[in-house]
């Protein structure tokens, strides 16, 4: 098991630095620089003292200088400087911002995971009854509604029209924290981030467990006069929830793509806004960590997805 | 088949109980607080704290610092602001400021040196300062007593005054120590800066927003809120949200997003010109504009007034150069009415068909807005109808400045025409940077390479006017020839929106250029 892992986290390593540079290398191929996101160009600056800021920034080096010199300074922890924010730090920037997002994310994701497991199931016992039917529609509507869509009207409809959540952020300005402030900030854009995810679980948990039900060991269980929630609960259950978990693991990726959006509708200070923001002024050095510790994130979360494959299905051995 | 009833109604009643969760409500913030998107907009320039760095967010910069001199609200006349007073010496190379008897915010009295110091950090490149150049004129700055500034030009300035109005005076004895090259990058300035405006700085909460309290010593009396709070938006659309749902009291708004709030009992439309001027330019390193006739067939193949009522609702208005302040433009100017007949056959004798005929021309811009969309297409409609073919080429705004902005080996076809805005008041020298010849990059920023030399030479001409009863007079034979020569196609200056709550009491706003400043009183702000 142990040295599955390491051998995982080597390859994760390299896939990082391969990250990086085809970061570093698709940012310096995309037109407009920092210091040219830095004009207003109904009030432009002279290309004289444009190119003074762009040797200060260090951005008039030839490129495999520019790369190395980030890459020394990001071994040593040194992420460097917002540029867009004069000076700001960016590893604590970027790491201030995993909090806010695995925040989001995970009440999403929780919220996806119990509410898809709990009406796949439903749905899957209750097969071809209204109910399921009804289920079904609703997953539909949910897999079908694109995140744009739910989120401005989600928005419109909760913070807007009925004032019954914040319009966005993450806590109200100006006062001292408050559970009570973060759950009302958190609870509409994590409702709405899961509406997609939950649909999709629910749909994959109903036909696993239909398919697991017919199963000879679930009639074993039934012979043997097993109670029929135990039935459910423990013998289906179970041995449904393998593809359910696969489905999480790898769609973690696509809902930071999810939060991404989310975040910038509700103005959710985590590492989608700060990313959107930092790529419309091409802070450089923000998009760069940003984009690593993202990617360091969704390779460690499915490292996980895979070592839980062993604890919830013992017949696999992840060393193998 | 009861047990499986039974573990549907508990999977069931666990799902209903999570997504019937009571939302709490947001919790009020604590006394008397106004919040606002102060930096969302063109004028805004959120998430910069560092006033040497500034080309935009005055507007809230001036609520806890304080320029020397700074423009009135309606953006008519500059007065006084930490300089009490001020003269111009007869030969305009003087300018002798008095200053206001005031302290900074910690208690430290405000001097001359503190107004020395920053013009000496201001004209330093090594701090990044994005003054150097606008302050160029000034040669020499004497302190002959505390409350007294003398500035020694080396040439005649008109643009200096505008430019003193963005320059926010920093405090000597809490900079003083810090290396100029260390000033881009210092935490000071989002963390414990100093000022001598109505508010004082409390904290920023990283990218979300910026808290001020009320500063009780203030000169122009104690403010009557106790709390200012400027909060980031990602776009002018969420804010729009926030101020419609009563979080915040104030924003910019988008025109589209202005006409929604009209006649709304409990919000205020606040509606002024832009300042800056919508152009196409013509490229003259491109073949396709050298021929005048040309640029005259595009202006009379285009219905102005059409677009104005119907794209822009009458908020804008047209120009037949590139400002539109009554004084500055004079009568018996070509008005280029919409003419197509005439326009092609001005295509014709200039030979349109050899220069270029129907091929199509990229047509460059940064502006992304729906509205900007419409009339880009409404304009490649007309100037289809006479043989231009333009294919509208939408970009942002860093993509826009790093292709016209290119200094080694600039690609010329890939912005042989461009529909641009460039800010041309309050003060109208803003426009010189674009279209005189000693602008050229990279001394300049005439990205389109205007070289017309009488065009030039009455810009230089105006700039240099020492006599103040004539300076307008300047200004009008700057029009006349843009007007005359096409060396853009000047299309309107249009109107720009922000909205307030009715909550708001003695608040003032204009959408200024770069958010001004201008004279708003922040100390007298108030909500009900």
């Amino acid at each position: 098991m142990l040295t599955y892992m390491f051998r995982r986290l080597a390859v994760g390593l390299a896939m990082l630095l391969a990250l990086s540079v085809l970061v570093f290398i698709l940012l310096r191929l995309a037109p407009g620089d920092p210091v040219a996101a830095y004009i207003n160009p109904s009030a432009p600056l002279s290309p004289q003292a444009l190119a003074e800021l762009r040797a200060r920034l260090g951005l008039d080096q030839p490129l495999p200088v520019q790369y190395l010199a980030w890459l020394r300074a990001a071994l040593s922890g040194n992420f460097g400087y917002s540029i867009q924010r004069g000076g700001v730090p960016v590893l604590p920037l970027v790491l201030g911002r995993v909090g806010p997002t695995a925040l989001l994310m995970g009440t999403g994701l929780v919220i996806a995971t119990v509410a898809g497991i709990a009406t796949g199931i439903v749905s899957a016992v209750r097969r071809n009854s209204s109910l399921d039917v009804a289920l079904s529609a609703v997953a539909s509507l949910g897999i079908s509604s694109p995140a744009f869509l739910t989120a401005l009207l989600g928005l419109y409809l909760f913070a807007v029209k009925f004032h019954v959540a914040p319009a966005g952020g993450m806590l109200t300005p100006g006062v001292p924290f408050s559970l009570t402030d973060l759950l009302a900030h958190l609870i509409l854009p994590a409702c709405l981030l899961s509406l997609g995810y939950a649909a999709m679980i629910m749909r994959y948990m109903r036909s696993s467990l239909l398919e697991v039900l017919n199963q000879d060991y679930v009639r074993t269980a039934r012979a043997k006069g097993v109670r029929e929630v135990w039935v459910i609960l423990k013998h289906a259950t179970r041995n449904a929830l393998l593809p359910v978990i696969t489905l999480i693991g790898s769609t973690i990726g696509v809902a930071v793509g999810g939060a991404i959006f989310l975040e910038s509708v509700f103005n959710w200070p985590g590492m989608g806004l700060l990313l959107v923001d930092a790529v419309s002024s091409r802070d450089y050095p923000v998009i760069m960590c940003a984009t690593l510790i993202t990617g360091a994130g969704v390779i460690l979360v499915n490292l996980l997805t895979d070592l839980l494959y062993a604890v919830i299905d013992p017949r696999i051995q992840v060393s193998k | 088949m009861m047990n499986v009833k039974t573990v549907s109604r508990g999977l069931m009643l666990a799902g209903l109980m999570m997504g019937a969760a009571v939302l709490p409500g947001p919790v009020l913030a604590q006394g008397k607080t106004i919040t606002g998107g102060f930096d969302v907009g063109p004028g805004g320039f959120p998430k910069n704290f560092n006033p040497l760095a500034a080309t935009a967010g005055f507007t809230w910069l001036t609520t806890y610092y304080e320029p020397l001199v700074i423009y009135n609200a309606g953006l008519s006349k500059i007065e006084g602001d930490l300089a009490s007073s001020y003269s111009l010496s007869p030969d305009q190379k003087t300018y002798t400021f008095k200053l206001v008897k005031t302290n900074w915010q910690d208690g430290a009295p405000f001097t001359s040196a503190d107004v020395k110091f920053t013009l000496d950090l201001a004209r330093n490149a090594a701090t990044g300062s994005v003054f150097v150049a606008r302050l160029g004129a000034i040669a020499d700055v004497e302190t002959p007593d505390d409350q007294t500034v003398i500035l020694k030009l080396k040439r005649p300035d008109s643009g200096l005054l505008s430019t003193l109005t963005q320059v926010m005076m920093l405090p000597k004895h809490a900079l003083a120590d810090k290396a100029p090259a260390s000033l881009a990058t210092s935490s000071w300035w989002s963390t414990k800066p100093i000022g001598t405006g109505p508010f004082t700085f409390s904290r920023y909460v990283t990218d979300q927003y910026v808290e001020l309290s009320a500063n009780d010593n203030y000169r122009g009396g104690k403010p009557k809120v106790d709390h200012l709070i400027n909060r980031y938006f990602a776009n002018a659309a969420a804010a729009v949200s926030a101020l419609r749902a009563g979080e915040i009291q104030f924003t910019y708004v988008e025109p589209d997003d202005a006409r929604t709030f009209a006649g709304k009992p409990n919000f205020r439309v606040i509606e002024g010109s832009s300042y800056v001027v919508n152009y196409i330019g013509f490229n003259q390193k491109v073949d396709l504009w050298k021929d005048v006739r040309v640029r005259q067939a595009v202006m009379y193949a285009i219905n102005r007034e059409a677009i104005i009522k119907s794209l822009y609702g009458g908020a804008a208005k047209a120009a037949q150069c590139g400002y539109v302040a009554p004084q500055l433009v004079p009568s018996g100017l070509n008005d280029y009415a919409y003419n197509p007949a005439k326009a092609k056959k001005l295509l014709a004798e200039a030979g349109w068909n050899k220069i270029n005929g129907s091929k199509p021309i990229t047509w460059l811009t940064y502006y992304g807005s729906q509205q900007a969309a419409n009339v880009m297409a409404a304009i490649q409609s007309m100037l289809a109808q006479v043989g231009i073919n333009v294919v509208p080429r939408v970009v942002d705004a860093p993509t826009y400045n790093g292709i016209v902005y290119k200094q080694n080996n600039p690609d010329w076809s890939a912005f042989p025409m461009v529909y641009a805005g460039l800010q041309d008041g309050p003060n109208p020298a803003s426009i010189n940077v674009g279209l005189n010849k000693s602008q050229l990059p990279p001394a300049g920023a005439n990205i389109m390479r205007v070289q017309f030399n009488d065009l030039s030479a009455a810009f230089d001409a105006a700039l240099g006017e020492t006599d103040k009863t004539k300076v307008d007079a300047r200004w009008q034979d700057v029009c006349r020839l843009m007007n005359k020569e096409l060396p853009w196609g000047t299309m309107w200056a249009a109107n720009r929106y922000g909205v307030a709550s009715k909550k708001l009491v003695n608040f003032v706003w204009t959408p200024a250029p770069a958010g001004g400043p201008f004279a708003d009183h922040p100390e007298q702000w108030d909500i009900k």
